[in-house]
């Protein structure tokens, strides 16, 4: 018989739940946003023998409250009909932390499989676990798996399968040694693994009482009254009961505490040489966390990430460039051989290949900045980075793992404000997100680099350094002021689990990889192509048609109204304004844009640059409105997928507003002082 | 004392927690609760430590090191 199993993957941070997960599913994911919130959801299928198995990567977490998105999330989705079984990933080399949430989750009445993951680990360690034990003490099968060496993964899908329609548990063969002198009137240690104390129990009896006469429709009437007695805002909102008598106040310390009596029950019993404890990572942190060598060591391992990304990277970039040219040189020959219409090349060429594939050029940089970011990640360094730098984020009212996306924003201003979902309160995701862009990202090297040379000659290279530093001090400066004002420093504390070192796993990082290059294409095709034939199309076609000369076309228009804007901060030519809109598409396309509205062919080549620079010196452009449109570019609004990203990770279209305008507001300010300032030396 | 003030390599028990009530349901759920012996592992001049609770290490700010109270167990 044909059956469709769905199965929910569940389990701590850290504990190689999406490892486990990847091992099954390979890189065939659909990753979506769970409904209304930005909480990743992974979703794969695979065949088992005949069957269809639909998995689930619900979000990592330590406990099944309702006080985040995550554990909120998670929740709601196990105790939907959408789940069939849950298979619980464990880390069994830290069995006593990863527990608190199986005991969680038995308690709400689903079918839970156990997969103790790491087992490799384990032997490694010479720790052994008695699996034999273990599920008498739990009532729910437990499969012994490695997800890095990929043993045990049949045998757990074959019990889950099984398992699946087991919502009691199975026999279980436990007291607890407190439970001699026990009153209550229930022996519950034969129904239920986790057996509270008389006087939590006796409450349970008399809530699910009540709870049968309102609710008789609820099907787990236990785990409900459990919740009440926590007093979790949600069940209390959803299932109100008036007995203020029972639930004389919030029994959530104890009932935490209990389950953590009962863990170190189970652990006592169940795990064998635990007290063998590795001392490799604490050898590791000892020099990458220390006082005074730990930020030295993290600014040589970024030096590291960067060189790699910009020498290797740029030097396999150059190849790409080539082969662009290759491409837009045939598809002239091609489209002009066919006798295509010169609007139609125009567009192909000018518009789409120049536009898109002058982004993909930037693959290579991407590729190996990921690679490296990967690799930081999946060895477990990248939480220490967090710690390392706790101290001097604090000081601009953030905690130190808001460093991480800011850190990310020098490679891609994109999924560095991705990047800002890990921290835990709204308010500093959307600090992080405002300051993220001022971190010059590559796309805004192509920039530096040109007018740098051209008017700045021998000192090129510093003024292009000067950029980085300047948005680096804008970013602090903001922050710092930020914080200054909303004069609250204190929830930003910094709590983040720091994972055994391991040596990262080949297939993880692949497939972390991918996804980032995915997405990276995906926006390529869609964002950029249109932005691309956009921005061809005002600039060519003018209230006359077709136009020839461009400063009749729509773009020329558009460019005059927005000059006395920018008039100020020594930008005010339309060609100029025209190429900083086209930016918003993407940053790159600045240069693009004033070499096509220049009428210059090759603006790279040192004809083409002396050309402009005769061009500009015409109408006084020279080198301080070239620093002034540096600083300007650095600055102003990010691109339109940064745009598009701050929308969706804010959910809030007048956040992405304000944050468009401000970042719009400080571009204009520094570039006004610059300008301004410049003048007069 | 306070977690902040402890030494490295030291084995505490913790006796109180005096901190926001989200951020100590957070501790409570890694089972950080009046009780548990912790293992001070790494400190920092500003009060910022790794610590190691039921087997697992984690790092925490200064704000939340003061707010955690311990005592020195024999």
């Amino acid at each position: 018989m044909k059956e469709e199993l769905n199965i929910g993957f569940i389990g701590n941070p850290n504990c190689g739940k999406t490892t486990l997960f990847n091992a099954y599913t390979g890189a065939k994911l659909k990753v979506a946003n769970w409904p209304g919130v930005t909480v990743e959801k992974k979703e794969g299928a695979m065949k088992y023998h005949e069957h269809l198995f639909k998995l689930v990567d619900l979000p990592g977490i330590y406990s099944l409250t309702s006080y985040t998105m995550e554990e909120k999330v998670s929740r709601n989705y196990i105790l939907s009909d959408d789940v069939d079984v849950i298979i619980d990933v464990v880390d069994a080399s830290a069995l006593e932390r990863n527990l608190y949430l199986t005991l969680q989750l038995i308690e709400l009445g689903k079918p839970v499989v156990l997969a103790l993951n790491m087992m490799d680990i384990v032997e490694e360690r010479g720790m052994e676990i008695d699996m034999h034990r273990l599920p008498e003490m739990l009532g729910i099968p437990a499969i012994g798996v490695s997800a890095r060496k990929k043993t045990g993964l049949e045998i757990l899908m074959h019990a889950a399968s099984h398992h699946k329609d087991h919502s009691t548990p199975d026999n279980l063969v436990h007291q607890h040694k407190s439970d001699k002198e026990s009153k209550h009137v229930h022996n519950h240690h034969e129904e239920y693994a986790m057996v509270y104390s008389d006087l939590i129990e006796d409450k349970i009896d008399l809530i699910i009482e009540e709870l049968q006469t309102h609710y008789p429709h609820l099907t787990n009437f236990r785990w409900h009254a459990i919740k009440l007695l926590e007093m979790d805002p949600e069940i209390m909102e959803k299932y109100p009961i008036n007995r203020p008598d029972i639930i004389d106040r919030s029994y959530e310390k104890d009932i935490i505490n209990q389950k953590y009596d009962f863990i170190e029950e189970i652990i006592e019993e169940v795990v064998v040489n635990k007290s063998k404890q590795v001392a490799t990572t604490d050898k590791i942190d000892n020099l990458l966390t220390h006082r005074f060598l730990g930020l030295p060591i993290f600014l040589g391992i970024m030096a590291i990430v960067f060189f790699l990304t910009f020498t290797v990277g740029d030097y396999l970039k150059g190849y790409l460039e080539i082969l662009l040219e290759w491409i837009s040189g045939g598809a002239t020959a091609g489209l002009e051989a066919v006798g295509a219409h010169p609007m139609l090349i125009s567009l192909i060429v000018d518009g789409i290949i120049a536009g898109v594939g002058g982004i993909l050029t930037f693959l290579p940089n991407i590729f190996i900045l990921f690679l490296a970011l990967a690799f930081l990640e999946d060895s477990g360094y990248m939480s220490r980075v967090a710690y390392v730098m706790d101290g001097i984020m604090g000081k601009i009212g953030l905690s130190g793992r808001a460093f991480i996306p800011m850190l990310l924003g020098f490679g891609c201003t994109v999924p560095a404000v991705m990047a800002s979902r890990t921290l835990e309160n709204r308010r500093d995701r959307l600090k992080t997100m405002l300051v993220t862009p001022f971190m010059s990202c590559s796309a805004r090297l192509p920039i530096y680099v040109l007018f740098s040379e051209m008017f700045f000659k021998e000192h090129a290279m510093l003024v292009a350094y000067s950029m980085y530093v300047i948005g680096i001090v804008v970013a602090i400066l903001v922050a710092f002021i930020m914080s200054r004002v909303e004069q609250v420093g204190s929830e930003n504390s910094l709590l983040i689990e720091l994972p055994e070192y391991k040596a990262p796993n080949a297939r993880s990082i692949a497939i972390y990889v991918w996804e980032k290059i995915r997405d990276y294409l995906t926006k390529a095709g869609t964002t950029i192509f249109i932005a691309s034939v956009i921005m061809w199309m005002i600039s060519n076609i003018g209230p006359t048609g077709f136009v020839t000369d461009m400063s009749e076309s729509f773009a020329a228009s558009i460019g005059k109204v927005l000059v006395p804007i920018f008039t100020p901060i020594g930008l005010g030519h339309w060609q100029i304004v025209v190429a900083l809109i086209s930016g918003i598409a993407a940053k790159e396309i600045v240069v693009a844009s004033c070499g096509v509205l220049y009428g210059i062919g090759n603006i790279n080549s040192e004809q083409g640059m002396s050309d402009i620079v005769t061009l500009l010196a015409a109408t006084g452009f020279g080198a301080v409105n070239a620093y002034a449109l540096m600083v300007f570019c650095l600055l102003y609004v990010p691109c339109a997928a940064t745009i598009a990203t701050i929308k969706k990770e804010s959910d809030s279209r007048k956040y992405t507003l304000c944050a468009v305008a401000f970042q719009l507001g400080v571009a204009w300010l520094m570039a006004f002082l610059v300008y301004q300032v410049g003048r007069l030396l | 004392m306070r977690l902040s003030e402890g030494i490295s390599g030291h084995i505490y028990k913790v006796i109180g927690i005096q901190v926001e009530e989200n951020i100590e349901r957070r501790l409570s759920a890694l089972g950080l609760i009046s009780g548990t012996h912790i293992t001070l592992l790494n400190k920092k001049r500003k009060g910022a430590v790794i610590f190691s609770v039921r087997g697992t290490r984690f790092a925490i700010g200064k704000h939340i090191a003061d707010g955690i109270l311990v005592e020195v167990t024999v």
